[in-house]
């Protein structure tokens, strides 16, 4: 108590001195209103956000005061994969950038260079990941002319193609997903997401001023929700694809189905970069596909990575990271409603479009990252994961996801 | 001053447990920014800066040394101060400002999406980048710390 007094003293004494001080009060007076008014209205602006997850205390860590837990989700039960104990004396780092599928991609691995031949398999390995990552793309995008994509999008209603086993492989994922989340996951919105100028050359930020009709996107959502409708079929080591027998009608002209596999390609790479990553003996660094999708192996200084998940409403410097978890030896999807949106009249329209409705998302959740499993599957989840909200999220989370972390950020 | 009051300072001597909270709590203050600035300047500062489009390198610059403009896309202004550099591209445009006094590079301005780019911490070490998603550029130390565990996600 006699402290208390002590310490009451002493601010009393300060405000005596500015008292009969007339210059040390002005001086002083006039700084600290500013002060003060400052950090009113930046609390009063700074907006919360709540995040949800499934991952259960301790395993995360909240990096900024403005975002607060809203809500968990159980079911959690993996187990963490297996640390293998390396010496890592005279690793060094190397890098190698790379563009594909309209993103930009960055690979960085450590291992001891130094030793007989390693810097060469290491140009060899830069060399294989790229000629992947092209291979991936030259089959799934429908912007190159002869991709399987491209085939299917202009092959008529009901007609059967040959594919390769890569667009095989990540339709049958594509599929699976479709199934899994009862079709909040849809490769076949395509001319949704044209109609919202979000096509891969659309320029959409500024000139947007007029929206497609309700019943002009009541005409592609019904096409889209055909997607089940699709056959895949293997004939030894051939593969194909059957292209649904409906078409719709708007403004006179008939559509048949089209498929965009953007959602999902870059997370199949990431799986076939993890698979080079193991052939060619890597354990340490990563590969971030446009920070859509990617694969952490261990790190050369801390065994673990540390993922800083930035905010999707950043508007300083400080909204660095708002949640950070350790990982390692594992590969995360991550969708956001940040990087392609623009909004007319407040509201904003982002290029995720709700398979319900067929319009972009609006259902409050900006970000959601998943962590684990394959990240082909898990970029689909993602996409899935936005479209659903907030209830029904946290519900397909803690029934269906039980084997993955899962992180979302909502308004 | 009074007997009286002598005696009443003497039995105030002393520590207080409230003292010592207040006391606790400034060596951890003092303790925590000496951490702080110690692991700062342990790192290794920033020593030159290459930005790439599309993976492709378009423009290097080494402090008190070398300026490389490696595309037509790039153009820059440079003063005593700093070096503005601009690159323009298909998808729009970027412009980063070098601060050759504070050895720091940040992102001033860009008409991407989201402007994400703009939030990236200035870059003052070896183990930042900045990168703009939407327009597919990079901006990352010439002498890049490969090996720092931080991902931003």
């Amino acid at each position: 108590m006699r402290s208390v007094h002590f310490q009451a003293g002493f601010f009393v004494a300060i405000l005596r001195y500015i008292k009969y001080n007339g210059a040390m009060k002005k001086f002083l007076t006039i700084p600290a209103a500013f002060l003060i008014l400052g950090c009113t209205l930046s609390a009063g602006c700074a907006k919360n956000y709540s995040f949800y997850t499934n991952i259960p205390d301790g395993g995360y860590e909240i990096t900024d005061s403005h975002f607060t837990l809203g809500g968990t989700a159980g079911g959690y039960s993996a187990t963490e994969p297996e640390i293998e104990e390396i010496d890592t004396t005279g690793y060094t780092s190397k890098s190698k950038s790379y563009y594909s599928m309209l993103s930009p991609a960055e690979l960085v691995v450590s291992a001891d260079f130094s030793a007989d031949g390693a810097e060469s398999r290491f140009n060899e390995f830069t060399a294989v990941v790229g000629a992947t990552l092209d291979n991936i793309d030259k089959c799934l995008s429908h912007a190159v002319e002869n991709s399987d994509i491209t085939k299917f999008n202009n092959a008529q209603a009901g007609e059967e193609i040959e594919i390769r086993r890569i667009t095989y492989e990540v339709l049958s994922e594509a599929y699976a997903v479709y199934k899994l989340t009862e079709g909040y996951y849809n490769p076949a919105l395509y001319y949704n997401v044209r109609a919202y100028y979000f096509g891969d050359k659309q320029v959409y930020p500024k000139r947007v001023s007029q929206l497609p009709s309700d019943e002009e996107v009541a005409v592609y959502t019904d096409l889209a929700s055909h997607f089940g409708d699709i056959v895949l079929r293997t004939d030894g080591d051939k593969y194909f694809i059957k292209k649904p027998d409906y078409t719709v009608s708007y403004a006179n002209t008939v559509y048949s189905m089209k498929l965009d596999l953007g959602g999902i390609g870059k997370g199949y790479a990431v799986d076939r970069v993890e698979g080079l990553f193991d052939e060619y003996g890597y354990k340490f660094g990563y590969f971030n596909f446009g920070a859509s999708s990617m694969l952490v192996k261990s790190n050369v200084q801390s065994g673990a990575y540390s993922l800083y998940f930035a905010s999707p409403r950043a508007t300083s410097t400080e909204s660095y990271g708002y949640v950070k978890i350790k990982t390692r030896n594992q590969k995360i999807s991550t969708s956001g409603d940040n990087e392609r949106y623009y909004t007319i009249n407040g509201v904003r329209y982002c290029h995720v479009i709700d398979p319900t409705t067929g319009k972009p998302v609006n259902k409050g959740i900006m970000s959601v990252t998943i962590i684990g499993g394959s990240a082909g599957s898990a970029d689909a989840l993602t996409t899935a994961v936005m479209a659903m909200g907030r209830e029904k999220a946290l519900q397909f989370i803690e029934s269906k996801l039980t084997d993955r972390k899962v992180v979302f950020l909502c308004e | 001053m009074s007997l009286k009051k002598i005696q009443q300072v003497k039995k105030d001597r002393g520590f207080a447990l409230f003292d010592l909270i207040i006391y606790g709590v400034l060596i951890a203050v003092v303790a925590a920014l000496f951490v702080v600035v110690f692991t700062a300047f342990n790192r290794e500062p920033l020593t030159g800066v290459r930005v790439s489009v599309r993976a492709e390198a378009v423009f290097e610059f080494t402090f008190g040394g070398q300026l490389s403009v490696l595309s037509e896309d790039v153009t820059y202004d440079e003063d005593s101060k700093g070096i503005t550099v601009t690159v323009q591209s298909d998808d729009g445009f970027n412009v980063i400002y070098i601060d050759k006094q504070n050895r720091s590079v940040k992102m001033k301005q860009a008409d991407c999406n989201g402007r994400q780019c703009l939030f990236f911490r200035a870059m003052t070490d070896n183990s930042q980048f900045i990168y703009c998603n939407p327009h597919a550029i990079k901006i990352e130390p010439i002498d890049r710390d490969l090996d720092s565990p931080d991902i931003i996600i």
